[in-house]
């Protein structure tokens, strides 16, 4: 333990410099939702089987679409599951901590997410 | 005087020190350090203490006030009056400031001031603190006697009792001349400055808090700085008897800030001593301490001084038989 | 049934003769023996008698209507055998089983909190779980209490903290926990301590009670896989994959072959990640700080592989009913080995560590005994036992997922004191690098995963796993809905906080931290 702890002084640090240096994040990651509303049908599988309670359909120009809300989210990702056509999908934005609730949501517009 | 080598010297060479253990400390574990206050977190020291001037002060109903508000603070002070008599750059810090024997008055101020730390924590009525403090007072006083022995050792060899006198016989250093003592004097100093193997008065997984439990606001800062000072002092004490003092070859400019630097630099090497011994050890139990004092520093200190007087006689007689 | 069971059963049928009403076996082959009010104990008596390591597992309390059924899970040889016993709603009381095994204190504790069942004979009978000002005439898991109607008689509430005991003569009381830097999650401790020495210790848990068992009779059975995952985030796929594997038994459910490799994989890696940051509290607690940041330092390849494998460091979310979630990439296999052979190359410095640095043979060597005689009386579980040279493994006792196909060890150490309880961990460790490589080669190719019904029949299961603190426990009632009727989890640190007292009692304060470390006490698990 002597040696090891004295050859660790010229070695470089195990942690990384936040925020400066960014992690490589893996592909797969459960970062925030991509939500594609072409493919949704408005079956609202994905609000029913939310274990949080954490989607809720609202009325976007006359059909049903889900609306995530971040702050009750879990990330587990079984509304992708869920989802029959494939029309949840994950991203690699993990930054998602706020000071103001009403950035936490995923909205359902057309193309991309918020 | 006031500025240097005065109080603000000190005061800043308490705060390099802090922040060098904690960047040696770092590196040692693989992680990073102090690193977003300042240049290389040079300002984490003073920032911490910064912050805790500015945060509630709250002193306990049941403590006795007396000793609660004032012990910590006159910790501090005893510690660095202590200071004020080591040679630092060339000459001492007050003028004719030195007596003979200031040696032991300097060490008798440490143990003045280690049992304000134990007042401090036995006045605040917290069973975390009253035992932080107890363990204080069993490591501290235990440890106190190796302490005084080893250190006699350089006095012996500098024939005399004051500081200045010691750190200007030492052509050599008396490290190299006297090893043993200067490995075991290193061992009790982690004893005196409560670290690792010997962390026991503040032990947090145990006693939260020890005998800063209670403590917030400008008072833990305080505290803080006593503790601070205390390394400070302890690593003083080892340079001056050890090392050799501030002398060293004069490289450039005026001898007095060339020893002054000197004073820096082997002040810091012997924190990083500490630090290094603070590392690579687990805490041991207050009995395991005791007994480790006891049975094991003071016999080999006790042999280590008898060891050093055979020496200082066997040289006197050889330099007698010569002549 | 196998040949053991049968003869069991025998033995029951000639003692208790017509005090037995009723035995069934579930799909698994759990016997399930019903028997009449008193006669509880001397069956259990008879079974304990079997076999020298047999031990309770858990105690269970189900709501039936007018009755409610208490079930006493044994375990015998490797096996577990259950006791039933039903008492009438009104006047629900029976005999204490504590005199006979001291281990089922908590376990009876708890039914009583949850359900009123008196346990007459107890030799401690206070609150458990539920705090102490909890109403009394409450019992949550019964089935006419309704949690929307519980917040608005809960209202007025006094301080939780019961001051009534004092410290008698000399003896100075100090509270370890809630909150104290030395455990991560609240649980209270009262010691009573003669100068250093411990007199006394009384344990305190409930504070993280969350109330899972009850909402998860609110949900349904694929919502409960995430919030059982939830119960504890350091061992959450143990929690996912007994839970899917006793819905599985209720259903009838086969899964593939390639999803119970992937199973394993994941629940390998689990135990890593636990025992690594096991060990580096081990040595926050006795002052190793250098030791902690190298230990979770060398943790971190293990958190990029399963971030690699399911998308998140720590909550897999992998297990589901039927299979697994994701499969695993072919390009993925190198690189989750070379992350694997960083850590397999660290693991020599700290076997080494552990059998020579002085200061921790100091701090660990012959602290916190815990004789193999107590162990077993405490019923104790996992690495806990393990260490007190009790040879028991739920993945040798009673293999699951892929445990039968894949050799390994089971790590037991004669010991009984701290040292002996991290070294079973530290072992641990490279046996599982070595289960999670043969199954990365001999990973059977095939669907990984098979449709599972949403509604499933009437029935009931048991079974366990082998989390990293021991036996985790799982009894599912289900009754033809969408809905379970009744989830009872026994997590391993229930079972085992009971021996903290027997451990600490006698010893040094500057003991209690190490020794309460070296039992991996996950409170979360413990309250639900």
């Amino acid at each position: 333990m002597l040696k090891e702890v004295l050859s660790h002084i010229f070695r470089e640090p195990a942690t990384r410099k936040y925020p400066e240096v960014r992690p490589e994040i893996p592909e797969g990651f459960r970062g925030r939702q991509v939500f594609d509303v072409s493919l949704c049908i408005s079956c609202g599988l994905c609000a029913r089987d939310c274990p949080a309670k954490a989607i809720e359909m609202v009325d976007v120009e006359g059909k049903k679409r889900p609306l995530f809300h971040l702050d009750r989210c879990i990330f587990c990702y079984q509304c992708a599951e869920s989802c029959p056509r494939n029309a949840i999908k994950s991203s690699k934005i993990f930054e998602l901590a706020s000071t103001d609730k009403s950035e936490l949501v995923v909205e359902p517009k057309s193309g991309r997410g918020n | 005087m006031l500025v240097f080598p005065g109080f603000t010297f000190i005061s800043l060479l308490t705060l390099v020190c802090d922040w060098v253990e904690r960047k040696m400390e770092a590196r040692m574990q693989n992680r990073m350090g102090p690193t977003y206050t300042g240049k290389a977190g040079i300002l984490q020291p003073f920032a911490d203490f910064t912050k805790l001037l500015a945060k509630e002060d709250i002193v306990p109903r049941d403590s006795k006030k007396i000793f609660f508000k004032f012990a910590p603070i006159i910790a501090f002070s005893i510690f660095t009056f202590a200071i004020f008599f080591m040679p630092i750059d060339g000459a001492n810090v007050l003028t004719n400031s030195s007596f003979e024997g200031d040696l032991v008055f300097v060490l008798s101020l440490v143990l003045i001031a280690n049992f304000f730390l134990f007042l401090s924590g036995w006045a605040s009525t917290n069973p975390y603190s009253v035992i932080g403090a107890t363990r204080v007072l069993t490591q501290f006083l235990g440890y106190d006697i190796p302490l005084f022995i080893l250190a006699l050792a350089p006095a012996f060899l500098a024939n005399s009792l004051s500081f200045s006198a010691i750190a200007s016989a030492q052509n050599i250093p008396f490290a190299i001349l006297i090893p043993w003592a200067f490995i075991l004097f290193i061992a009790t100093l982690q004893a005196e400055l409560e670290k690792d193997p010997f962390d026991i008065p503040h032990a947090e997984t145990e006693i939260v808090g020890g005998y800063e439990t209670e403590y917030s606001g400008r008072r833990l800062a305080f505290l803080k700085l006593a503790k601070d000072t205390q390394i400070v002092l302890g690593a003083a004490i080892a340079v001056e008897l050890y090392l050799g003092g501030p002398y060293g070859p004069v490289l450039f400019g005026l001898p007095e800030l060339s020893y002054a630097l000197w004073f820096i630099v082997k002040v810091l090497f012997v924190v990083l001593i500490t630090e290094y011994l603070t590392c690579v050890f687990a805490r041991l139990r207050i009995d395991q301490v005791v007994v480790g004092n006891w049975k094991v520093l003071l016999p080999l200190s006790i042999v280590s001084l008898m060891l050093t007087i055979a020496v200082v006689v066997f040289s006197q007689l050889m330099g007698q038989g010569m002549m | 049934m196998s040949e053991k069971e049968q003869e069991i059963l025998q033995k029951l049928r000639e003692e208790l003769g017509d005090r037995i009403i009723q035995v069934q076996t579930t799909r698994n082959e759990k016997l399930l023996i019903q028997v009449k009010i008193g006669a509880h104990k001397d069956a259990i008596r008879k079974l304990l008698n079997e076999d020298r390591n047999a031990g309770v597992s858990a105690i269970t309390g189900v709501d039936l209507g007018d009755v409610i059924s208490i079930m006493y899970h044994i375990r015998v040889h490797g096996d577990v055998i259950t006791i039933k016993v039903e008492v009438p709603k009104e006047n629900a009381k029976t005999t204490t089983i504590c005199d006979i095994i001291p281990g089922a204190d908590f376990h009876e504790r708890e039914v009583s909190d949850l359900f009123g069942v008196t346990f007459e004979g107890h030799p401690n009978p206070k609150r458990l779980i539920l705090p102490d000002d909890w109403p009394q005439n409450i019992f949550p898991l019964r089935k006419d209490v309704e949690t929307a109607n519980l917040v608005s008689t809960l209202d007025s509430r006094k301080s939780l903290y019961n001051e009534k005991n004092v410290a008698k003569g000399e003896n100075v009381k100090i509270v370890f926990g809630p909150q104290h830097p030395a455990l991560i999650e609240p649980e209270m401790f009262s010691l009573e301590v003669n100068g250093e020495i411990v007199k006394r210790v009384e344990p305190r848990i409930g504070y993280v009670h969350r109330g899972i068992e009850k909402a998860t009779e609110q949900r349904t059975y694929l919502q409960n896989i995430y919030l059982v995952e939830r119960i504890c985030g350091i061992c959450n796929a143990c929690h996912a994959a007994c839970f899917c594997q006793t819905v599985e038994e209720i259903i009838g459910l086969n899964i593939p072959a390639r999803a119970k490799y992937l199973r394993t994989i994941i629940l390998e890696l689990n135990r890593i990640h636990s025992h690594m940051l096991l060990l580096g509290h081990a040595g926050t607690e006795i002052g190793y700080e250098t030791f902690f940041h190298y230990m979770w330092r060398d943790r971190e390849p293990i958190m990029d592989v399963v971030e690699m494998l399911t998308g998140n460091r720590v909550l897999a979310s992998f297990i589901t009913i039927g299979g697994v979630r994701r499969d695993i990439d072919e390009k993925m296999i190198p690189k989750i080995k070379e992350k694997l052979a960083i850590l397999k190359n660290k693991l020599p410095f700290y076997k080494n560590l552990f059998e020579n640095d002085p200061t921790i043979k100091m701090r660990t060597r012959n602290v916190g005994i815990l004789s193999r005689k107590d162990a077993l009386k405490l019923c104790v579980v996992g690495p806990v036992a393990r260490g007190s040279g009790v040879k028991m493994d739920v993945r040798k006792d009673e293999p699951y997922a892929a445990y039968g196909e894949i050799p390994f060890n089971m790590v037991t150490y004669d010991d009984g004191d701290s040292w002996a309880r991290l070294m079973v961990r530290l072992d641990e460790i490279s046996e599982g690098l070595d289960i999670i490589e043969y199954a990365l080669e001999n990973l059977p190719s095939g669907p990984y995963r098979v449709r599972a019904p949403r509604v499933v029949p009437a029935g009931e299961a048991i079974d366990r796993v082998e989390a990293p603190r021991g036996e985790l426990f799982y009894y599912i009632k289900s009754n033809n809905t969408a809905y379970p009727e009744r989830v009872k989890v026994r997590t391993p640190t229930l079972a085992n906080i009971r021996s903290f007292v027997n451990i600490a009692e006698g010893s040094n304060i500057a003991d209690i931290p190490a020794s309460l470390v070296s039992l991996d006490p996950c409170f979360s698990c413990t309250d639900r």
